[in-house]
């Protein structure tokens, strides 16, 4: 009798202790949800999932960081510019929430650095120099938070490459920051297993896509 | 037993623990429209699910008892449910979101205003727009005279907004009084803007019927939000063909400081484009300003905006109303301080409030002669806003103004005249969302004048109206007072405020490219100074028994989509204005309204040349002016206006460092624009008056720019 009561005592103490557990399963099977995720619907399916996360996690920043990364994927596929927005808006949401949790951790400063220039292509002619400053700074923060975090090189080679020549961006610029971005992506190993942990894929792609319009 | 008792329970307990409940439904909006990607989840656990694309979820829950259920939706309010699992096994629900109000298509209070700005999504114009505009050369205020609503008046340079003189348009900083915001002025010639575009990221400006907020203006206001912390170190020196300017910013954590100085010299400049008035010293000044930014607290952000200007010019006038010319030199000395504090003050309270310095001091030398004239304001505002509840927001303020004006005369003798005043205002206002598609404002505005010794009440009102998804209708109405000019004031103190009613109706559609909008309106002046002779002493000489009228429609059409990478837009304006005032023997057209005012900007990019172009047409039906000769008040009428100007911004890299080669060039077409005669005060021997035409300094002007980000 005795013996029951501490297995149920046991089993109520593990059930609380699987809490844990739960959040690992929840994130790690979303995160790699959001990686896998193409169109609109599998990124907002996603994001719900990380808003249920966060709603319960109130101490955690990572759910709220991936809804958030969610919404600014999800604006790059939307093509109507006022939903854009609405879609960047939430997202900027779910970022600010993450501050106000994790407030010196260089990837949320990153989200931000990604944020923002994905407002200019909503309206270029009016909305690029304000951004692109505002960008900038938010990077440089996040590199002075981990000098090592690769994905603050992606962005700036990515940006630098789509930056016409004529402001000081271009192809021949962007080259060297790819590949100062891939050799920080080979030495980049993430906190745990549900830190971000994106970008080298695609950074790789360009990088070679470069490197073969060179020759 | 007591061990099958026991089993009972615990196979009970474990089958309720792993008995799920299911849940099924919809989420729709209130028009039963599904919301495809709703999310719907109960708030203690992770299980939950997305709405599908006909709206439909589905999920399993294995929580107990008294739950809340929760479902979201980008614009819309979330939805919160309580509810008990422990008996069903299966729940099928239908949940309607309502929208949230602060989406970008509900309904935006606007009638009477245009809105440039780079942070609010839904407006006409951005700040850039307003710098690149080429018939502007860069002022702010020239860019808002290719809006509808503002007359082209050539030798004056500041804004004259529906039959209103430039007086009854007064600037604003951050919501504070800008007392001097032109540079100081020659006779015939025009003026511009104190402020460069590029220091503020919003401008508001109101042809009519605008806010209880803003007080003392009879005709419009232009409110200029200056820019928020800069996130970015960088400077930048340009050289230019009227002189170089430089600046730099400088940030921290939660604050930045940027400082701009610039020294204008136009010698070079009045070299290269011929000119059609003698300066005897070119136009010179130099100008810094200061702009600190401080983050304070969670939502708190103060502002420090500090500006002096130091300019002179001389030049051989001539007079012709006594047909002798003039050395006119004129200096000027202004600066211009504003501190201002804005936070939330808890959820549901936000504080505005700032204090703002201006002195300014101008002197004429006549020949001999000269004219010293200080104006001093110091201004305290703080204004509160409290949400009442989603729908209702409600403002009040009060606001005191000190201002003492002093006038220094030589002319053969030593005259001085001094007058202060101390004006209270306080206003309130509240707006009301009766829904997504119905706003109503409804606010008043009192003052206090001790100079004028009277105390006015005014209401204003607008409400609008969506139409369809992107167009909405408006209607505004309000009264409003203004104290008579300075000029009247130094004379006769006695004087009481001047009065104008305003009643606008807008339509308008806009996307994010497209806009078109058409504001019709009335204006009813009363009270307006009035005089027998210009620049009498006697007080009694002035009398507050003037009237005016104004009804007129504008349009306003901008593109930027039809053609690639290609913005244009086009406003037209119609007047009826007439007025009995001033030295007017009987109502008529007063010299500064033309009764159709068309403008036309066009911008494009051109990539393969690194060169964005713009060109601005603007056109202007005659004007009247009193001819001496013929018989009749205000019996000719000039030549209508015209004028095209150009702007070429060429991009490229010098040492490797983003730089910006900019050419301006005004009147293009080198039309000869007159804008009026100036008559001489006593008939010549064959008993005829004699006129010079006022005419622009310049046949055309160049103006090329170097700008290089360090």
């Amino acid at each position: 009798m005795k013996a029951l009561f501490i297995i149920l005592v046991l089993g109520t103490l593990s059930f609380s202790g699987s809490s844990d557990e739960a959040y690992q399963k929840a994130m790690s099977q979303s995160i790699e949800q959001l990686y896998q995720a193409k169109s609109i619907a599998e990124y907002v399916e996603v994001a719900n999932q990380f808003e249920r996360i966060s709603n319960i996690e109130k101490t955690e920043w990572l759910p709220l960081y991936y809804a958030s990364f969610a919404y600014i994927m999800i604006s790059f596929q939307e093509p109507e510019n006022a939903k854009k927005d609405s879609y960047l808006d939430q997202a900027q949401k779910y970022l600010d929430q993450a501050m106000i949790i994790e407030t010196n951790e260089s990837e949320l400063y990153l989200l931000q650095g990604f944020l923002y220039p994905s407002r200019i292509n909503i309206d270029p002619m009016n909305r690029g120099m304000a951004y692109i400053g505002k960008m900038n700074g938010s990077l440089d923060k996040a590199l002075e938070l981990n000098a090592d975090n690769p994905r603050v090189y992606y962005l700036r080679a990515t940006m630098t490459f789509h930056t016409p020549e004529a402001y000081g961006g271009g192809a021949a610029k962007a080259l060297p920051l790819y590949k100062m971005a891939d050799e920080k992506f080979r030495n980049f190993k993430p906190k745990t297993e549900l830190s971000p942990n994106w970008g080298k894929e695609i950074n790789e792609t360009e990088l070679k896509k470069l490197l073969e319009t060179q020759k | 037993m007591k061990t099958f008792f026991f089993l009972v329970s615990l196979q009970l307990i474990i089958s309720c623990t792993f008995a799920q409940v299911k849940f099924t439904g919809r989420v729709t909006d209130q028009k039963k429209m599904p919301l495809s990607g709703a999310n719907v989840f109960f708030q203690n656990s992770y299980d939950g699910a997305t709405a599908d694309s006909i709206g439909n979820f589905r999920f399993k829950t294995s929580l107990k008892g008294m739950q809340t259920l929760k479902a979201t939706f980008i614009g819309y309010k979330p939805l919160l449910k309580q509810m008990n699992l422990d008996s069903a096994k299966t729940i099928t629900l239908d949940l309607i979101l309502q929208e949230s109000n602060d989406q970008i298509d509900e309904v935006v209070i606007n009638a009477g205003s245009f809105e440039a700005s780079d942070e609010k999504k839904a407006v006409i114009l951005r700040m850039l727009d307003v710098a690149t505009t080429p018939s502007a050369q860069g002022d702010i205020f020239g860019a808002l005279c290719t809006l509808p609503g503002v007359e082209k008046v050539g030798e004056d340079g500041r804004v004259f907004v529906r039959g209103g003189e430039s007086y009854e348009t007064k600037a604003f900083l951050d919501g504070m009084n800008v007392s001097s915001p032109y540079l100081s002025k020659m006779p015939d010639l025009p003026t511009r803007g104190r402020f460069s575009p590029l220091l503020f990221s919003g401008t508001l400006f109101s042809t009519g019927a605008y806010s209880a907020e803003y007080g003392q203006a009879l005709s419009g206001i232009v409110d200029m939000k200056t820019n928020s912390i800069e996130t970015e170190d960088k400077s930048s020196v340009s050289i230019m063909t009227v002189g170089v300017m430089g600046s730099t910013t400088k940030c921290w954590k939660g604050a930045s400081l940027s400082l701009i100085g610039d020294y204008v010299t136009t010698g070079l400049s009045n070299l290269i484009n011929k000119q059609q008035v003698e300066w005897i010293k070119n136009p010179a000044g130099i100008d810094g300003t200061l702009m600190y930014r401080q983050k304070t607290g969670k939502t708190g952000m103060f502002k420090v905006f500090g500006t002096f200007n130091n300019s002179g010019s001389g030049l051989n006038y001539m007079n012709t109303q006594s047909g002798v010319f003039q050395n006119i030199i004129l200096n000027s000395s202004d600066v211009y301080l504003n501190n201002t504090y804005n936070s939330m003050l808890g959820e549901k309270w936000m504080i505005k409030s700032g204090l703002a310095f201006n002195y300014d001091l101008q002197k004429f030398d006549l020949d001999k002669d000269q004219i010293a004239t200080a104006n001093k304001t110091v201004q305290a505002k703080v204004g509160f806003s409290r949400f009442l509840n989603e729908q209702t927001e409600l403002k009040f303020g009060a606001d005191w103004v000190h201002s003492s004006y002093e006038q220094k005369i030589r002319m053969g003798g030593n005259y001085r005249l001094p007058f202060a005043n101390n004006q209270l205002s306080a206003f309130a206002e509240m707006e009301y969302k009766l829904s997504k598609k119905f706003a109503t404002r409804i606010g008043a505005r009192t003052e206090n004048s001790s100079l004028l010794k009277g105390t006015t009440l005014v209401p204003r009102f607008s409400g609008a109206y969506k139409t369809g998804d992107h167009s909405q209708l408006s209607l505004a109405y309000g009264q409003f007072y203004q104290n008579p000019e300075d000029d009247y004031l130094k004379f006769a103190p006695q004087l009481k405020p001047e009065k104008a009613n305003h009643a606008v109706m807008t339509w308008q559609y806009l996307t994010d490219l497209k806009t078109f909008r058409v504001e019709g309106y009335m204006k009813k002046y009363s009270d307006l100074v009035k005089y027998t002779l210009p620049l009498a002493t006697d007080p009694l000489d002035y009398s507050n028994t003037g009237s005016g009228h104004a009804e007129g429609i504008d349009f306003f059409w901008r593109d930027k989509e039809t053609f690639k990478q290609t913005d244009y837009w086009i406003s037209y304006s119609w007047i009826n204005a007439r007025r009995n005032y001033k030295d007017f023997p009987v109502a008529a057209v007063p010299n500064f309204v033309s009764e159709h005012n068309f403008s036309m900007v066009y911008k494009r990019f051109f990539e393969p040349l690194r060169t964005f172009a713009s060109v601005t047409y603007s056109f202007a039906s005659s004007r009247p002016y009193h001819d001496p000769n013929l018989q009749g008040f205000m019996n000719s009428r000039t030549q209508p206006y015209n004028d095209i100007s150009l702007s070429l911004t060429y991009l490229m890299e010098i040492l490797g460092k983003q730089s910006v080669l900019h050419l301006m060039v005004n009147n293009l077409a080198g039309f000869d624009n007159i804008y009026g005669y100036n008559f001489s005060n006593s008939p010549n021997a064959a008993g005829h008056y004699e006129s010079t035409p006022i005419k622009s300094p310049y046949v055309r002007q160049i103006i090329l720019l170097l700008s290089i980000q360090l």
